[in-house]
């Protein structure tokens, strides 16, 4: 894998002058999405789904799906109370804002949570999933994100600090892919360099230790890890950052107490999850 | 029959009448014989008009008439008519016999013995009444042709092994090798059945012009009765190890209707396709189209054979027999993608096991900014797609992804069509939102390669998208890279079950000369998409794919599923078969006759697929023993630029390989290999019906005439007033011919009856 092309100086100008543009667009507004359905010679049906208001899901080569995964009671519909929709939706809106404008890519700017048993979630290749210290998967949930990430899909976990936590995650993925062990990522991977060349792993804090200036760190997890599931071929199936908070890095990267650092950094990270899983 | 009959009522045969001119004998014979006629009329008239009592006028007239014609019979007879016919002097003019020796006189539908029994009988055989009456008339010389022609002493040289029947250079041989004595004809003995693929005209030409006629004997059937023949199978001459391989394998018979027969492939002796074969009404051709994978790398005899029915005429021609270089090479691809797509990771994972492909990706991930994967180094598109002609047609094929065409160079685009054009690469289209006229295409060198017609819906700019049920065309059902199952069947069904596909682009109609392989059905929407069209462009070919996401085959499917691995594996080997390197060996057939000289051919080529004629090629024949004959190639004046020619004659049967090396001065340009089998050839039993129209042809073209093994026996006679050569003037007395004493006495016997039916004797 090579890289041509701009630097990653140029890169965390990209980034920062994205996360500038936030505030002065989507956030104060709420980001209306586009009235996108409805465009002439759209052939009947050929909206895939619908979002959450209901709406026909517009074509696009993108959608930033969220996982929503069972966490022990409750469900989809009471998704507030729920671990996957931390962050939600804000934390989407924005990533997305800035995504797109650091690439050239075709994105369903909203938000798009899918259950795991969802029927049509093979028709969106990236998911994300957060918070999975509250993890507690259905055999259900269990198996299809397993055949979903054989086939093909790739899932990034966020979110979750600690050895308590870690254990609970670990004994959920047992559940998916018993057989593949989770490991290091290096950083001479090359989902480390597929957009932006990240040289360090960092902790990124939760918005009120980021805010304060207080220890980015949450019970036990001082040290942060970026792991891994690979597949029998090397391709990456799931990426693991833990001890570690992209999400809130997103959510909060208007906010100017929230230092600049934290969000250029999770959104570079968060950009090239993308482009490896498109093209990888 | 009526010959005969005419024989025998006019003495002479027909042909002596076409060729002789009329005379009278006696002096002064026109005038003569006016007197004559004159003074009989006077004389009947006179003797019925004296005569009176019972008769009638009409009674008059009638015996008048019998009488007056009887008497011109006689009058006739004395004015002494001839025939005057030049006839060949005997044993003063020669015969050229060709006698067909190929292998198609063996077959066995001459009364149930082969047409080389009737040679032998007819020609070989001191007692027979032709060659004897020949032998009276002529000197006759013996020639057997089959891919050759040579003179023969007698009949026992006769093998009937002959690989060819070559009819045109027969006759010119004979021609040319009896052009110093004087020569009567050319006596031309053969089923007709000439597969040399030649003009004949132009041996025909000079027989004409020299006068000298050509007589020919056809022997055999024109069809067989009941015969299964595998007449044709093509396969690719180079695929990749593991390609999947659909032959399309043309099958007659004669006298089989209804019944189901085997079509058996089989790779050095070892089974590895077997289809049934229902076959047709006699007389047409059914085309089966037959799939296997060419597992085994190297130069692979593949055969093709239907097992000999019963009753079969011709066995021999129950197989076919190609040969493949099955090639273990990896050829290299670029996918130029210009934005962030799951295709890009999809496709890669597709064909990622595959050792024969490299596929290199340049996708263009923001603006201005690229990502490079499967590159050989990091000065592989270090500089972006790339911008010079050596750069890009350093790849075999082009995978153009959705990516506006005002991101190129008016040049880059005219390269990229040059490279379809010109290198002979191939170009796969795929369809986005940035594709085709959306994409501005529309006029550009890139829209005149491409196999459709951009429609104005098209150009639309973000108005469009359907999500489309992919179906093959009946075209496509025959396409190796769209077989997803091993038979057409199981293939269709495949299809019919795969998840909609998006497109952004509504391509209805392909250019003339293009074929739609893969159609586009969106529910709703009336006109169908072209999803695949495919068109030769060039010296290359050129491909769309009007489709955003084949991606969802893979995650769509159950993951034991492996459509979307095989489809892109096979479609991206399609798209690297046939592309040439900058240095070709090129072998005119891959089978070959011992003996038989074969033109072999280098094609040399620059970087910028330029011809080079000023390189130095060696080209090295293996033989199979293992003996490696050096040749010299040249490039010929008058041949195209980089196309260099060695001559070279196998005389051992088996495998060879050619190898040639072009270097410039000292620099290895490359090196290339190819194959050929030298063996003796089997067309001979195929299409081996007789021809009697082309016999016939050749015989009236020349002056000639054509027999069949019932009419031979005529020959010699006709020959005496047909044939050329020394010839001496013959009056051929007709007044003693029975016709003429049957005449009269029809009509003296005609007048007696008459006068005593009218009781007037």
């Amino acid at each position: 894998m090579q890289q041509t092309g701009g630097g990653w100086r140029r890169g965390i100008a990209g980034v920062a002058l994205g996360v500038a543009g936030i505030s002065a667009t989507a956030i104060a507004a709420g980001h209306q999405p586009d009235a996108i359905a409805g465009e002439a010679g759209i052939a009947a049906g050929a909206g895939i789904d619908e979002t959450q208001q209901g709406r026909p899901l517009p074509a696009h080569e993108f959608y930033f799906t969220r996982a929503a995964y069972s966490s022990g009671g409750g469900g989809f519909r009471r998704w507030r109370r729920q671990s996957w929709a931390t962050d939600y939706p804000k934390s989407d809106r924005q990533f997305l804002i800035v995504a797109e404008r650091l690439t050239g890519l075709d994105m369903f700017m909203e938000e798009h949570p899918r259950t795991l048993t969802d029927e049509d979630l093979n028709r969106f290749p990236f998911l994300y999933a957060l918070e999975v210290g509250g993890m507690s998967m259905t055999p259900e949930e269990a198996a299809a994100l397993r055949e979903y990430l054989l086939r093909g899909g790739f899932l990034v976990v966020d979110d979750f600090w600690g050895t308590y936590e870690w254990e609970i995650f670990e004994y959920e993925m047992q559940k998916v892919l018993p057989e593949y062990p989770i490991v290091d990522i290096p950083l001479e991977h090359e989902i480390f360099h597929t957009f932006y060349d990240i040289d360090e792993i960092i902790q990124v804090p939760n918005v009120n230790n980021g805010r304060r200036g207080w220890a980015t760190h949450e019970r036990d997890g001082y040290t942060p890890f970026v792991k891994g599931i690979f597949d029998e071929e090397g391709r990456l199936m799931v990426i693991i950052n833990w001890n570690t908070d992209l999400g809130d890095a997103w959510e909060w990267a208007e906010d100017p107490y929230y230092p600049l650092r934290y969000s250029t950094y999770a959104i570079q990270m968060g950009v090239n999850f993308i482009i490896y899983a498109m093209s990888h | 029959m009526l010959t005969s009959l005419f024989e025998f009522l006019f003495k002479y045969r027909p042909v002596v009448f076409q060729e002789g001119d009329f005379s009278l004998g006696v002096a002064g014979a026109v005038a003569t014989g006016a007197v004559v006629a004159s003074l009989i009329g006077l004389f009947a008239l006179l003797t019925y008009l004296g005569v009176r009592g019972k008769t009638r006028p009409l009674d008059r007239l009638v015996l008048g008439g019998l009488r007056f014609a009887g008497l011109a019979v006689l009058a006739f007879c004395l004015l002494r008519p001839a025939l005057v016919v030049s006839t060949v002097v005997p044993q003063q003019n020669f015969v050229g016999v060709l006698l067909d020796d190929s292998r198609s006189m063996e077959i066995q539908d001459y009364d149930d013995r082969s047409r080389g029994a009737f040679l032998q009988e007819t020609f070989g055989t001191p007692d027979s009444p032709v060659l004897a009456a020949l032998s009276d008339r002529f000197a006759v010389r013996y020639f057997r042709f089959s891919s050759r022609t040579e003179r023969i002493e007698d009949f026992s040289e006769m093998s009937f092994m002959g690989s060819r029947t070559r009819l045109g250079p027969a006759l010119e041989r004979a021609r040319s090798e009896l052009a110093s004595v004087p020569l009567s004809g050319l006596v031309l003995v053969t089923d007709g059945a000439d597969n040399s693929g030649e003009e004949l005209t132009d041996a025909l030409m000079p027989l004409q012009a020299q006068g000298i006629p050509v007589y020919t004997v056809g022997v055999g059937e024109e069809t067989f009765e009941r015969d299964i023949q595998v007449s044709r199978a093509d396969p690719p001459r180079t695929v990749l190890t593991g390609s999947s391989v659909v032959v399309d394998v043309v099958v007659t018979h004669t006298g089989y209707e209804g019944e189901t027969v085997s079509l058996i492939v089989e790779d050095e002796g070892q089974i590895v396709s077997t289809e049934e074969v229902e076959l047709p009404d006699e007389g047409q051709p059914v085309t089966v189209p037959v799939r296997f994978t060419a597992s085994t790398p190297g130069a692979r005899a593949y055969t093709f054979r239907i097992p000999v029915a019963v009753d079969e005429q011709v066995t021999q021609n129950n197989s076919q027999t190609a040969l493949v270089s099955v090639e273990d090479r990896r050829e290299k691809i670029l996918y130029f993608e210009g934005e962030p797509r799951y295709e890009v990771g999809f496709l890669g994972r597709a064909v990622a096991d595959d050792d024969n492909l490299q596929l290199v990706v340049l996708q263009r991930t923001a603006e201005n900014k690229f990502l490079r994967l499967n590159v050989d180094d990091g000065e592989e598109l270090q500089g972006g797609f790339p911008d010079t002609r050596a750069e890009l047609y350093a790849y075999r094929s082009l995978v153009l992804g959705t990516v506006e065409a005002s991101f190129f160079t008016g040049d880059q685009l005219q390269m990229i069509a040059d490279f379809v054009d010109k290198r002979g690469g191939s170009l796969l289209a795929l369809g986005g939102r940035n594709s085709f006229a959306r994409g501005g295409y529309a006029g550009t060198p890139v829209a005149d390669v491409l196999p459709v017609v951009f429609s104005d819906a098209d150009a639309r700019p973000d108005g469009y998208y359907a999500r489309v049920r992919i179906e093959p065309t009946q075209a496509g059902l025959g396409v190796p890279a769209l077989q997803l199952a091993g038979t057409e069947e199981e293939s269709g069904a495949r299809w019919s079950e795969l998840p909609l596909l998006l497109t952004y682009n509504p391509l209805h109609r392909v250019k003339p000369g293009a074929t739609p392989l893969l159609r586009g059905i969106a529910e709703d929407l009336p006109e169908e998409h072209v999803a695949l069209a495919f068109q030769r462009y060039g010296a290359g070919k050129s491909l769309s794919l009007a489709v955003q996401d084949t991606w969802i085959w893979q995650m769509q499917l159950p993951l034991e599923d492996d459509t979307h691995e095989t489809f892109w594996r096979q479609m991206l080997r399609w798209l690297v078969d046939g592309v040439p390197d900058q240095v070709t060996g090129q072998v005119p057939r891959d089978r070959v006759e011992p003996g038989e000289s074969v033109a072999l051919t280098a094609i040399v080529n620059d970087s910028s697929y330029l011809g080079m004629s000023n390189s130095v090629v060696e080209a090295t024949v293996t033989t199979p023993l293992g003996e490696e004959v050096e040749l010299g190639m040249d490039w010929a004046v008058d041949s195209n630029a980089g196309e260099y020619e060695a001559d070279f004659t196998p005389s051992e049967e088996g495998l060879h390989t050619l190898t040639v090396r072009a270097y410039d001065g000292d620099d290895l340009i490359g090196v290339d290999e190819a194959y050929f089998q030298v063996a003796p050839q089997r067309s001979e039993y195929f299409d081996a019906g007789a021809r009697a129209p082309l016999l016939e042809r050749i015989a009236n073209e020349t002056g000639g005439i054509s027999y069949t093994p019932e009419t031979v026996a005529t020959l010699p006679e006709d020959m005496r007033v047909t044939g050329a050569g020394v010839t001496l003037v013959e009056e051929m007395d007709l007044w003693d011919m029975p016709i003429l004493l049957l005449l009269l006495l029809v009509l003296i016997l005609g007048e007696w009856g008459y006068r005593r039916v009218r009781g007037l004797v």
